[in-house]
């Protein structure tokens, strides 16, 4: 375990025990990852903002939904942001429709910002690994991945939307998290 | 691998992308429930690729949260060192009491509760989910003004909700109520009830924030689970 996800675990325990700085600073630590990938889902400023403030408030109001034994905090953290931001997009079905995409829609070949501190340099190490393991994806599995994550489409609306048998998007999809657990978890 | 593995892991990947629906979004929930828990290889690979989407967040730009959002926060903590608990869950979670108080009382009058020790099983397990931080509380109206709207009860992502109701009327005789799950226009069949006197409650092991809407008809009992034909109740998902 890398000495930023260590460092996870204790602020969470801190703000478990109702501590605000361990509050703040894991908001420091994560509010630009989250709202970027809210803001990327959602297209608007004021649902990514909604999305975010749920997430960390569900976050102090029952620190218990993490589990330690089960993972790293990072990785439940993002999939709360994630879980959220898909369901505001369904339930707000029309703003699929808008004509201006987000301005950070094309991350991928994007600049690396600035990360000081010990955790966000860590963040920027791993930013960096995903941006180079999404690369390494064949153009039609990387598309399929990213409709699904990033603009919260299910298997089904992909098919229709690429005209493709959606077995063909589930064979792609899987291909792709097959090839991104090797490349960011060093399997064989 | 097994070829049955093969269509598992398919299922996984979509699963923890949240991008299954209908039929794969049903296949997912039983696969969960009854063969991942007892599989260490699935397990596994869930728990990887859970890692793997959660790492795909870092793939979108970050972007600083407009400066009032920490203010913003900080004002709905709540004092400090208190804790306050989400008031959806609260309210949530003081409906289901009030329905546990009901069911006490339907015990004594010895309504028809197929088993007393599973019906409270499930209220506890309905109470339990209600007080997580998103559980929330939904209505399921009722096609007719005469005809009582049932409550939804469920937290995004967890892979099981409930409905609850009081004084339902009875299908005609020879018929019952069929809960479905709509996606898109894919009707996902979840189960077949009758009422109980008094309440209902009726938990149901899938995620509901998976599908677009839920809606309950009234079909011939017995018969196979094909389209819904009219809603009774119906809510969006």
């Amino acid at each position: 375990m890398h000495e930023a996800d260590r460092d996870d675990l204790e602020l969470h325990r801190r703000l478990a025990a109702g501590d605000r700085d361990a509050f703040d600073e894991l908001y420091r630590r994560y509010a630009s990852s989250a709202y970027g990938l809210a803001y990327r889902l959602t297209g608007q400023q004021i649902l990514a903002q909604d999305v975010v403030h749920d997430a960390f408030l569900a976050l102090w109001r029952a620190p218990e939904a993490f589990d330690p034994a089960r993972g790293l905090f990072r990785t439940f953290f993002l999939s709360l942001v994630h879980h959220r931001a898909v369901d505001t997009v369904r339930r707000e079905e029309r703003l699929r429709k808008r004509t201006e995409r987000a301005a950070n829609l094309e991350p991928l070949t994007g600049e690396d910002v600035a990360e000081g501190v010990v955790g966000e340099a860590f963040l920027g190490i791993r930013r960096k690994e995903v941006r180079d393991a999404l690369t390494t994806l064949p153009a039609e599995q990387r598309q399929v991945l990213e409709m699904a994550y990033f603009q919260g489409y299910t298997q089904a609306a992909i098919a229709e939307e690429l005209a493709i048998p959606i077995g063909t998007v589930k064979t792609r999809t899987l291909a792709a998290m097959r090839k991104l657990r090797r490349a960011l978890y060093r399997e064989d | 691998m097994t070829e049955n593995h093969e269509a598992i892991e398919e299922l996984l990947a979509g699963y923890v992308l949240r991008s299954l629906s209908g039929e794969d979004a049903s296949r997912a929930d039983q696969v969960l429930s009854d063969h991942v828990p007892t599989c260490a290889a699935c397990r596994d690979t869930l728990a990887v690729f859970q890692g793997v989407t959660a790492d795909l967040a870092l793939g979108a730009a970050p972007i600083e949260p407009p400066e009032t959002l920490l203010p913003r926060l900080h004002r709905d903590l709540g004092p400090q060192g208190v804790r306050r608990r989400s008031m959806t869950a609260l309210a949530v979670a003081a409906s289901v009491i009030a329905v546990v108080g009901l069911v006490g009382l339907s015990v004594t009058q010895g309504a028809h509760l197929n088993s007393t020790q599973n019906s409270l099983n499930d209220i506890s397990a309905a109470l339990d989910l209600a007080g997580k931080p998103g559980a929330s509380m939904a209505s399921v109206d009722a096609a007719t003004s005469d005809t009582e709207p049932l409550t939804e009860i469920s937290d995004p992502g967890v892979q099981e909700f409930y409905l609850f109701g009081r004084d339902l009327p009875s299908p005609p005789t020879g018929t019952v109520y069929r809960i479905w799950l709509v996606s898109g226009s894919t009707p996902t069949f979840v189960t077949d009830f009758t009422p109980d006197p008094g309440l209902t409650l009726i938990k149901m092991a899938f995620d509901p924030s998976r599908y677009d809407e839920i809606l309950i008809s009234i079909e011939r009992e017995g018969s196979d689970p094909g389209e819904p034909s009219n809603a009774i109740w119906e809510a969006a998902s």
